[in-house]
């Protein structure tokens, strides 16, 4: 068998990237409907979400219920930093993610003591709490109304108006959390949350700071859920609490969960089939779920890994 | 090298240790014997910072270690071996192996212990692209005593490596701790193998209900009659 060189692996590895990303590129000369076109910026925002989670969930072994609550303080940032302060978006889009990734640490800071599912039922609170301040703070967050007319986005002169152009925005976006994450969990560090995962005893006796890397991957997680709520603040041009209930949480980690953990780019199937469910079943309202339910429930049953995951769920 | 004086542990109120002194030297290899319940793993779990004493001073080559974080102690030159061999199941032998080397940066040289642990387990040179779950009880614990070493420990503690194996595998995990004895590494042997733990060492220590009950001569203490009663079963 001819020894394939390490170079050329590399190479044909970037091959095989630049030739998926521009075929990403040229999707929107496909896709030409902007009602199909806004549900494939939506596969993008939950791509970013869930690329985020399954670095917590799927590498680290961090159940966290409280990941819609990341997203909606990005969102938050945004719209109040860009219609109060005068903020252009890519400053606000940094601090966004800045601010959830402190969010992150903060929030990270107590899997010293708190594991498992005491851990889990603090990132419901979390969320919980973040969601009922948005709702009552009303001189800042605009409450229940949430805040409106979040002014267009412009990156140097590019103006972001139609959904072409948010398209192109989220691909980015999406490049950006893939790339770093490739890059993150090909180090050392990945290393480590991967050791926590599988057996976190014997993760410290291997001299891993474990409290240190829980902390350093429910931070890094939550920075790109940052910059998911970011991008939706734009987009939608209005934030209101609404969007960032525990149910969204919920809705991330089934499709983590049924994408499968622990591989980058697995949570992504997760993150179609259910967005197109989602939206296929609209009609059905509240039936909705239960259908989501059912596929779950389905995929789980023949692939316990998810489609294309390589760790099951916690055992 | 390490000096454990007059440690007290507990978990919440329930009080495990008590009053526990110990001491190696390098190269030497101690047997902790005792009956399960004893406290020899809380013991281990102490000196490696999984757990913290609530009293006392454990000192390693010079340096007080007591109540430290697990990953100092292991940078400080402690490697602990848990009991039930902990592997990281879902990944290959090989990872575990890189994983046990996470604390050093020398990439070739880790290499090369890879290697070298290859050839002293030889059953996990031919399974290094396995799953470490995929494996049988005995290769694990073989796998988790040669991640232990990759962190190039000058102590290994080694918790009840014997446990649940076949005999034949005992013998040979005997052996191989022998060997490793022979290059140097000072260890501390918590077994209930005790007949076999004495033998392959020179002094030992016995512990019950969280105190050190007496310590002494291997050889004296396979003679000893209370050891022959609880420890051998011989009447």
């Amino acid at each position: 068998m001819p020894k394939i060189s390490k170079k050329s692996a590399v190479k044909f590895n970037v091959i095989s990237h630049l030739a998926v990303i521009a075929g990403l590129a040229v999707l929107p000369f496909i896709i030409e409907n902007p009602y199909y076109l806004g549900i494939t910026n939506l596969i993008l925002i939950y791509t970013i979400l869930c690329m985020g989670l399954n670095l917590i969930l799927g590498y680290t072994g961090l159940l966290s219920l409280g990941h819609a609550a990341f997203y909606g303080l990005g969102g938050y940032a945004t719209a109040i930093l860009m219609t109060r302060y005068g903020f252009s978006f890519l400053p606000a889009l940094i601090i966004s993610g800045l601010l959830a990734l402190i969010f992150g640490m903060l929030l990270g800071v107590p899997t010293r003591k708190v594991r498992g599912d005491y851990f889990c039922l603090l990132t419901i609170a979390f969320g919980e709490i973040f969601r009922l301040v948005a709702q009552a703070w009303i001189p800042f967050t605009g409450g229940a109304m949430g805040i409106v007319g979040i002014p267009i986005p412009r990156i140097f002169s590019w103006t972001i108006r139609s959904e072409t152009d948010f398209y192109y925005l989220g691909l980015i976006l999406v490049v950006f959390t893939y790339l770093s994450l490739v890059l993150l969990t090909a180090s050392r560090f990945g290393r480590a949350f991967v050791a926590i995962r599988e057996d976190e005893l014997a993760a410290s006796v291997m001299g891993i700071n474990t409290p240190a890397y829980k902390i350093l991957a429910f931070s890094i997680g939550s920075f790109y859920a940052g910059l998911a709520g970011s991008y939706l603040a734009v987009y939608q041009t209005t934030i209101t609490p609404s969007s960032f209930r525990l149910d969204e949480s919920c809705l991330m980690i089934i499709m983590v969960i049924v994408g499968g953990m622990g591989s980058l780019l697995a949570p992504i199937s997760g993150v179609i089939i259910m967005t197109l469910a989602t939206e296929a079943f609209r009609s059905l309202a509240d039936y909705r779920m239960l259908i989501i339910g059912v596929i779950m429930v389905t995929v789980l049953l023949f692939r316990p890994q998810g489609l294309f995951g390589t760790a099951a769920f916690k055992d | 090298m390490l000096k454990v004086e007059g440690i007290h542990t507990q978990y919440g109120r329930i009080k495990v240790l008590s009053d526990v002194s110990f001491e190696i030297n390098p190269g030497e290899i101690v047997a902790l014997i005792g009956t399960n319940g004893a406290g020899k793993s809380t013991f281990l779990k102490t000196i490696s910072g999984l757990v913290r004493p609530t009293l006392g001073r454990i000192t390693f080559m010079d340096q007080e270690i007591q109540g430290v974080a697990p990953e100092k102690i292991v940078l400080a030159g402690i490697a602990h071996v848990p009991e039930g061999r902990h592997v990281f199941a879902r990944q290959t032998v090989l990872t575990n192996l890189q994983i046990g080397a996470f604390i050093r940066k020398d990439v070739d040289e880790i290499q090369k212990d890879i290697e070298r642990y290859f050839k002293i387990f030889p059953i996990l040179g031919e399974r290094r692209n396995q799953l470490a779950g995929t494996l049988s009880g005995g290769e694990q614990q073989m796998l988790a005593i040669a991640r232990g070493l990759m962190a190039r420990p000058k102590l290994l503690l080694l918790d009840e490596p014997s446990m649940g194996l076949a005999p034949f595998l005992v013998n040979e995990i005997f052996r191989i701790i022998g060997q490793l004895h022979d290059q140097g590494i000072a260890i501390v042997l918590v077994e209930q193998n005790v007949k076999k733990a004495l033998k392959i060492t020179r002094r030992a220590y016995v512990m019950e209900l969280g105190k050190i009950l007496y310590h002494g001569d291997s050889k004296e203490l396979i003679a000893d009659d209370r050891v022959r009663k609880s420890y051998l079963g011989e009447t």
